[in-house]
């Protein structure tokens, strides 16, 4: 109170010298930013300790050759960089990653449309129905490819079904190196669907009833309905789940971890994520698996930008 | 206003400063009561159930009522000694571990080398040697693996005695498949890739460890090679079986407990597995008996790849380092915990003077089995100065799910693993 008496200019009379500011009491002066920074602390510390550090952590193991068991490393320059991209198994952990985020962003997508259109229905069927499709989303991913894995194996319910409906010899769901990723992306689809339909439902809460009206009444059937009023105003919702299904399918480890551990075979399932912690834990090399972990961050970054950029885009259009 | 914000940005800071970051954790202190504590690092089988360590633990405790012990769980089996890796990553290096490979944390300091007198009661006190010294205390020799059969199954097939050599093994298969019985029995599906590798193991022994005891050590020196024909030959056997249709493939879908369950419902006949099964089969009524032999080799002789080893290791920086050492030793030679070790993982205790419980009939054929043969190597479990690099053991499980899958031949399986080995910083 006292400061702000001294300076202002009501105080001041006509004529007289503005009285000089002590330069302690300058000092002690709130900047402009000194609230904010004081009410955002709590959180700039978390984020810093837990996000911002450890980036930087990792970011400077990866310019080392730092090994588990040796932490005092020597720079390496990018050479772990370079190593990665000319790597056969980092690439192909890439392209593992890469085919496994396309099926975790269509599936769910597709399917979170199709659900949430036979929920929006204002009975309390569809109301109950609507948590019992959620609730795959809030239970742990390990429970959930426990599950799957029991009911994929060869003896499980789904191959012991198709054994009763004469099939010979049933598909190695999770053996078979070339069809154990799809089924790593279909049960995670299956988690994600229930995430994917109640953004959907939400979105298409807020579709105007009069558009739908107006179009009926112009002659539309549903899926002209569908297509040119529904389709564009559920673009905000599709924006918001295809970039959290792209970062579910780029950090993958869980499912992978139970359902394949990365087999069958020499990392035919084997994620970018998993690799950082085999790299990492197992092979004992910190640096490269740190080097690994900030390519990933960086894919993720860059990816998820340009997929937000652009379905922004088609937002704006509407 | 600022007045009133000062404090609050101090409590912060003070919050902050006061908040417990890095160290810690797992480390040991001196709880109520005066007692030492002592971290200790476990996991868990079908076998070795959280009773089993509850139990156990409490019998030492009872005797040396000074050490209080803290268990921790590893997540799975298989991945103790990666875990006991992160532990170590976050500054939380538990004091004591069990039957977590020593290989890396030894050569880097962090690990106590028992003394010869307090390595005396063993009976292979040499056992698995890192530099000279012994840093696991070698308490339990495990066959790994052996062949177990399904009697009914055999007679069956017509099949009156386990096969001798490895062409007699070849005709019994072939006798099974004929009666539209699956020979083997073989997992290896999610994170227990591990169990997918036993006959390859067991291929290895027979073939390889037994003509070159010394294979990985000259490995590790550059002179041998996986393509060398030898390992060739014994890695071919294997995709042979696959490709015969001898080994289920439907195999790599099952875990471990899965598998196991699949061979004493009766889904194959044969199941090359560790002597630690002994336990499971004896502990169950079963409608059939399970036999016992050894893989065969080309001209009869028993081999039997086998690891002693298996006990705990000790922190050597841990905070009460005397008390962890006491609580290691007396855990493993505590002849309770021993005998109810011998009857829940039918462990073959390697102590001197130690008289197991009467067991049953599968476990004594284990062990005859086990004495009346060359003891070798077991791939892939060594853990001494002839293991294989880091990272490697998990590539041979993986290569031994892609020759299980019917995907790779036995060259091009020692290809890969000589350009894993390459990668694994090896010559």
């Amino acid at each position: 109170m006292t400061l702000i008496d001294r300076t202002s200019p009501d105080t001041r009379s006509p004529g007289r010298e503005t009285p000089e500011v002590p330069p302690r009491a300058r000092a002690r002066r709130p900047g402009r930013w000194s609230y904010p920074l004081v009410f955002a602390s709590p959180g700039l510390l978390v984020y810093v300790c837990f996000v911002l550090a450890p980036i930087l952590l990792a970011f400077g193991y990866s310019l080392t050759n730092a090994d588990l068991f040796h932490p005092d490393a020597e720079f390496i320059g990018a050479h772990n960089y370079t190593t990665l991209l000319s790597d056969d198994a980092f690439l192909r952990s890439l392209r593992v990653t890469t085919t496994l985020t396309l099926i975790i962003v269509v599936l769910p997508n597709v399917g979170g449309i199709a659900v949430a259109l036979l929920l929006d229905r204002p009975s309390r069927l569809y109301k109950a129905l609507r948590s019992v499709f959620f609730v795959p989303v809030v239970l742990s991913s390990v429970v959930v490819s426990v599950v799957w894995m029991a009911l994929l194996s060869d003896d499980g319910l789904i191959n012991t079904l198709l054994r009763g409906l004469g099939a010979t010899s049933p598909p190695g769901w999770l053996s078979d190196p070339d069809l154990a990723l799809c089924t790593i992306g279909f049960v995670i689809s299956w988690q994600m669907l229930g995430f994917c339909s109640v953004v959907y439902l939400a979105g298409l809460q807020g579709v105007p009833k009069e558009l739908l009206e107006s179009a009926a009444i112009d002659g539309a059937g549903p899926w002209l309905r569908f297509r040119t009023v529904t389709w564009p105003m559920l673009a905000p919702a599709m924006t918001l789940n295809t970039v959290m299904l792209l970062i579910t399918g780029f950090k993958a480890y869980d499912h992978v971890q139970v359902l394949t551990a990365g087999g069958p075979g020499l990392g035919t399932t084997s994620t970018i994520a998993f690799d950082v912690i085999q790299t990492g834990f197992t092979e004992n090399r910190t640096g490269l698996s740190s080097a690994m972990a900030i390519l990933m961050l960086v894919i993720v970054a860059v990816v998820s930008s340009l997929v937000l950029q652009l379905l922004k885009r088609r937002e704006v259009d509407l | 206003m600022r007045k009133a914000l000062r404090p609050g940005a101090l409590a912060l800071l003070l919050i902050a400063a006061c908040a417990p970051v890095g160290s810690g954790g797992y480390g040991s202190n001196a709880s109520a009561g005066g007692a030492k504590e002592v971290s200790f690092l476990v996991f868990e089988t079908p076998n070795l159930t959280p009773d089993y360590w509850d139990t156990a633990i409490k019998r030492v405790t009872d005797a040396h009522p000074d050490i209080k012990v803290k268990k921790i769980v590893a997540p799975s089996a298989g991945e103790r000694t990666a875990y006991a890796k992160q532990l170590l990553a976050s500054g939380q290096l538990p004091d004591v571990m069990q039957a977590v490979a020593p290989s890396g944390f030894a050569e880097s300091g962090h690990l106590y080398a028992w003394s010869e007198k307090e390595l005396a009661a063993y009976q292979y006190p040499g056992s698995n040697p890192l530099g000279g010294k012994i840093y696991q205390l070698p308490y339990n020799t495990q066959p790994t693996p052996l062949v177990y059969y399904n009697k009914k199954l055999f007679a069956r097939a017509g099949i009156t005695d386990p096969p001798r050599t490895y062409a007699e093994l070849l005709a019994t298969a072939a006798k099974l498949k004929a009666k539209d019985i699956n020979p083997f029995v073989v997992g290896g599906g999610g994170k227990d890739a591990f169990a997918a590798a036993y006959p390859w193991i067991a291929l290895v022994g027979a073939d390889v460890y037994r003509e070159r005891p010394d294979f990985l050590v000259r490995r590790r020196a550059g002179e041998a090679r996986f393509s060398d024909p030898l390992f060739v030959r014994a890695t071919q056997k294997l995709a042979d079986l696959v490709k015969k249709g001898y080994i289920d493939k439907a195999g790599l879908s099952r875990d471990y407990p899965s598998t196991e369950k699949a061979f004493l419902d009766g889904k194959g006949a044969m199941y090359p597995m560790g002597s630690w099964f002994a336990a499971s089969v004896d502990a169950k009524e079963l409608p059939f008996g399970i036999g016992v032999f050894a893989w065969p080799t080309d001209d009869g002789t028993t081999v039997v790849p086998a690891y002693t080893g298996g006990g705990p290791i000790v922190n050597a920086h841990a905070k009460n380092l005397e008390a962890a050492k006491t609580f290691a030793l007396a855990f493993n030679q505590n002849t309770a915990n021993n005998d109810v070790l011998v009857k829940t993982d039918a462990a073959i205790i390697a102590i001197k003077g130690y008289r197991p419980p009467t067991m049953g009939p599968v476990y004594q054929d284990t062990l005859k089995v086990l004495r009346s043969g060359k003891v070798v190597n077991a791939f892939t479990v060594e853990t001494g100065d002839d293991a294989l690099l880091p990272g490697m053991s998990d590539k041979v499980f993986a290569i031994a799910q892609q020759i299980v899958a019917g995907k790779t031949d036995g060259a091009q399986a020692a290809e890969l693993l000589d350009q894993e080995w390459a990668k694994a910083g090896g010559r």
